[in-house]
């Protein structure tokens, strides 16, 4: 699992690479909880190389929702692979969570 | 492993043992022919020379015959005696080299005062007859070669085995070769021809230089330690005297007598008695200038053996004191320190564990000194405490060395060693000092595995018990009617799982089911799987529609499941009255429907949040009841995303398709073979890829024909 960060103005753009699974899960868990991420806007994932992500990696997410939320953060998903996207789905995370198609719309999306 | 190592040589040592008992009857029968004939032989000589000593001076023709006859009995006397001193003192068992020596002085070596006294008894008693009593002397004479032949028997057998001490294949045959020249010699020596002149005259010196050669493998002497040494000396020393006494007597008794048949002129006796002479004289001497070096080869093998005592002792399942203690013991002792202390370190400080010949004010004083000019991660010495800062502490010390013990890239104890003396610590002994340390090292290291693997075994132990509990939560007895067919299978990745499912008869013709998965795994998601079955059973008893179930569940697990936790779960409620299935999935995997009427295979594509991912009253919204009326012959299967998400070598996944075309194929199979059939080819998709998270399947078959239930 590599973890990556690119930041632009108040947006923040985290890429997954590889399989999001019990002990990469704690490294996304660190990245999530640092303070400074407070400080942005949005929070966009992106997924285009997430392969697989466990029931702890989706913790992860699910656990950061609420604080997210509640500092008024938009968490959303983007370039997610379809297998990847079926998990949410089952789980009813899509109903949740923002997940788009591309890059472009996840900055719309969270411009509104 | 090293256990087994050792018993080996143990083994061996048994059957050497028993093959020593084996032959021993035939040893001891032997010995008792060869004294036997001994005995007789000597007889026979002293009665001869008595005889002839009787007409000595008249030249008779026998003079030739009784002279072979003389020669060739007292070869056999001298040969037989080697023969039980050989057999003897192979018996020698359990004896140190000191113990040889002992052996051969108390034995043989008294014999010679014996002879001393006797001789002394007969001049003493001699002055009452003026005229020598020949037969008397000869008789005393016989006496004495006797029991010279005796201790020179010994003695040679005695010297045999301390040459062969450490023997190598070479001096074996060295000393064969040795042992064959001079038996040879006694053999040649019946012989009276006086060509034999010619090969005895240069043959002797050759054997003699040989015998002074041989002489010099002493190796043994290196062997004897500390106050041996000196009985060893002692010993030689009257073994040398007890030689000195025969001799003497022999010159004595020579001088008294013209004796018929001269004992000693034997080219055997001759050499051998050089050889039974020579070779404690060098042993005398090694002895005596290896004192003053011998400290050193003791410190070196008291080094060694402190060395295998620490490497024993992990074997030996000491605990760690034990093993600071002879770790402690044998640094003091290899560099001779005058004070020293061992300290363990941990997060509150220094505890001092063993120490010697230092007060605690100064001990302290100089852990600081040394700790701020090295700290505790380095080795320190200073051989010269005076130019130091250390001298204004005033000690009487002049030399310090202080070395960490470390393990696993962490300094746990310190060793500081003292010495009065400049100089006190050089190289030498430095290198012996560190080779204890990491021995040591090694030695804790050790014990923290062994330690460890215990702590693992125990938590294996109680993994074991959570999977027998876990085991008994998951039901073995289904509910079984005349209107439908069950089958489950369930299987953990881990000892214990989190995936769960539980039947519940709600009423007659009234049936509630449960699936469910919680996330992770390992005991933490055992714990909630149990905290599930127990909302399960303590909700339906009030028989709630599943949404209504579903809200309450959430609320409950809100207390008790951990932010990163959740929980999917589907509740199914199978009502045969009405003919209908009502249900709600809680973000668990799709169900997957055969629907006989309409010969079509397909998931139940709804909409449901998994539990414990919102905690507010919120979830009511986004759970849903659903409802399908079901037909006889219509397959329902629920199973844990360990089925679907199962992978092959190529990280590919059985998935939702898979799974239905297997249904599509096996609908009109029975429960129990639709789920082996499932399971089989899942197994085959998957071959012998580990599985990474549990699996469970349920398959529901409703009979094709249904009883008729009046309501």
């Amino acid at each position: 699992m590599k973890i990556t960060q690119e930041i632009k103005d108040k947006t923040i753009t985290i890429s997954l690479n590889g399989e999001l699974d019990a002990s990469s899960s704690v490294l996304l868990d660190e990245e999530l909880s640092k303070p400074e991420i407070m400080l942005f806007n949005k929070v966009l994932v992106d997924c285009e190389h997430l392969n697989y992500i466990s029931s702890a990696g989706l913790g992860v997410f699910i656990s950061h929702l609420q604080r997210f939320e509640d500092a008024q953060i938009k968490l959303i998903f983007f370039n997610m692979q379809e297998k990847v996207k079926n998990v949410f789905e089952i789980l009813g995370l899509d109903l949740l969570m923002t997940i788009v198609s591309t890059y472009d719309e996840a900055m719309t999306v969270s411009n509104e | 492993m090293c256990r087994y190592i050792l018993n080996i040589p143990y083994n061996n040592l048994i059957v050497a043992k028993k093959n020593s008992r084996l032959f021993m009857p035939d040893q001891i029968k032997l010995k008792k022919y060869f004294i036997f004939i001994a005995v007789l032989s000597w007889g026979l000589l002293v009665g001869s020379t008595i005889f002839y000593s009787a007409t000595h001076g008249k030249a008779t023709p026998q003079t030739q015959l009784a002279d072979f006859l003389s020669y060739a009995l007292k070869a056999i006397f001298v040969f037989s005696v080697f023969m039980v001193q050989r057999i003897r003192v192979q018996n020698y068992k359990g004896l140190d080299l000191l113990g040889y020596l002992w052996k051969l002085f108390f034995r043989a070596g008294i014999t010679a005062y014996i002879c001393a006294v006797m001789y002394l008894g007969y001049n003493w008693l001699k002055p009452d007859h003026p005229e020598p009593n020949n037969y008397l002397l000869h008789i005393l004479y016989a006496v004495n070669f006797a029991f010279f032949v005796y201790f020179i028997g010994k003695a040679f057998h005695i010297w045999r085995v301390l040459i062969l001490h450490q023997k190598t294949k070479a001096l074996m045959l060295e000393w064969k070769i040795f042992e064959w020249a001079l038996f040879g010699t006694l053999i040649l020596s019946l012989f009276q021809f006086s060509f034999l002149d010619f090969i005895f005259i240069p043959l002797q010196p050759l054997l003699a230089i040989y015998a002074v050669f041989l002489s010099f493998h002493l190796k043994w002497v290196a062997y004897i330690t500390g106050g041996k040494k000196w009985r060893v000396i002692l010993l030689l020393l009257a073994i040398l005297a007890s030689m000195g006494i025969f001799i003497q007597v022999f010159i004595s008794l020579n001088n008294q007598l013209t004796v018929y048949n001269d004992f000693l002129d034997n080219p055997f006796i001759r050499l051998t008695t050089l050889f039974v002479l020579v070779y404690p004289a060098f042993s005398f001497l090694v002895a005596l200038f290896s004192l003053p070096t011998a400290s050193v080869f003791e410190q070196k093998r008291s080094d060694l053996l402190n060395f295998q005592r620490l490497t024993q002792l992990i074997q030996k399942g000491e605990d760690k004191p034990q093993v600071f203690k002879t770790f402690f013991e044998s640094a003091v002792n290899a560099s001779g320190s005058d004070a020293a202390w061992l300290e363990l370190l941990d997060e509150e400080g220094a505890e001092v564990i063993e120490f010697i010949n230092i007060q605690e004010e100064q001990l302290q004083k100089i852990r600081s000194e040394v700790q701020n000019a090295v700290g505790h991660n380095f080795d320190y010495v200073n051989n010269n405490l005076d130019n130091s800062q250390l001298r204004r502490l005033n000690l009487p010390y002049k030399s310090i060395y202080v070395t960490p013990l470390r393990a696993a890239q962490r300094t746990f104890g310190i060793l500081y060693l003292l010495k009065e003396v400049e100089q006190g610590f050089d190289r030498e002994t430095i290198n012996v000092i560190r080779t204890f340390v990491s021995q040591t090292n090694l030695t804790i290291e050790n014990l923290r595995l062994a330690e460890e693997a215990l702590q693992t075994e125990r938590y294996k132990e109680e993994l074991k018990i959570a999977s027998t509990v876990q085991e008994s939560l998951i039901p073995k007895t289904f509910p079984s009617d005349s209107w439908f067919e069950i089958s489950c299978f369930s299987q953990a990745a881990k000892e214990v799982g989190g995936d769960f499912y539980d039947f519940l008869q709600l009423s007659e013709g009234r049936i509630a089911i449960i699936i469910g998965d919680v996330s992770g795994k390992g005991i933490s998601a055992a714990f909630h799987m149990a905290q599930m079955k127990g909302i399960f059973h303590g909700l339906m008893q009030d028989d709630l529609e599943p949404v209504k179930f579903m809200v309450k569940a959430n609320n409950a697990l809100t207390h008790c499941l951990e932010r990163t936790s959740f929980i999917t779960s589907s509740l199914y409620i199978i009502d045969y009255k009405l003919k209908g299935i009502f249900f709600a999935r809680a973000g668990h995997c799709h169900t997957l429907y055969y629907n006989s009427m309409t010969e079509e295979t397909f998931y139940f594509n709804t909409e449901g949040l998994g539990l414990g991912i919102i905690r507010d009253q919120n979830y009511s919204k986004r759970i849903h009841n659903m409802h399908y009326d079901y037909n006889p012959g219509d397959v329902m299967v629920i199973y844990t995303d360990g089925i679907v998400e199962a992978r092959n070598k190529n990280q590919e996944e059985y998935g939702e398709e898979r799974l239905r075309e297997m249904l599509t194929q096996t609908y009109h199979l029975e429960a129990d073979d639709i789920k082996y059939a499932i399971v089989n080819d899942v197994n085959e998709f998957s071959q012998d890829m580990p599985i990474h998270d549990d699996q469970t399947l349920i398959v529901i078959k409703f009979r094709n024909v249904q009883p008729n239930f009046s309501a």
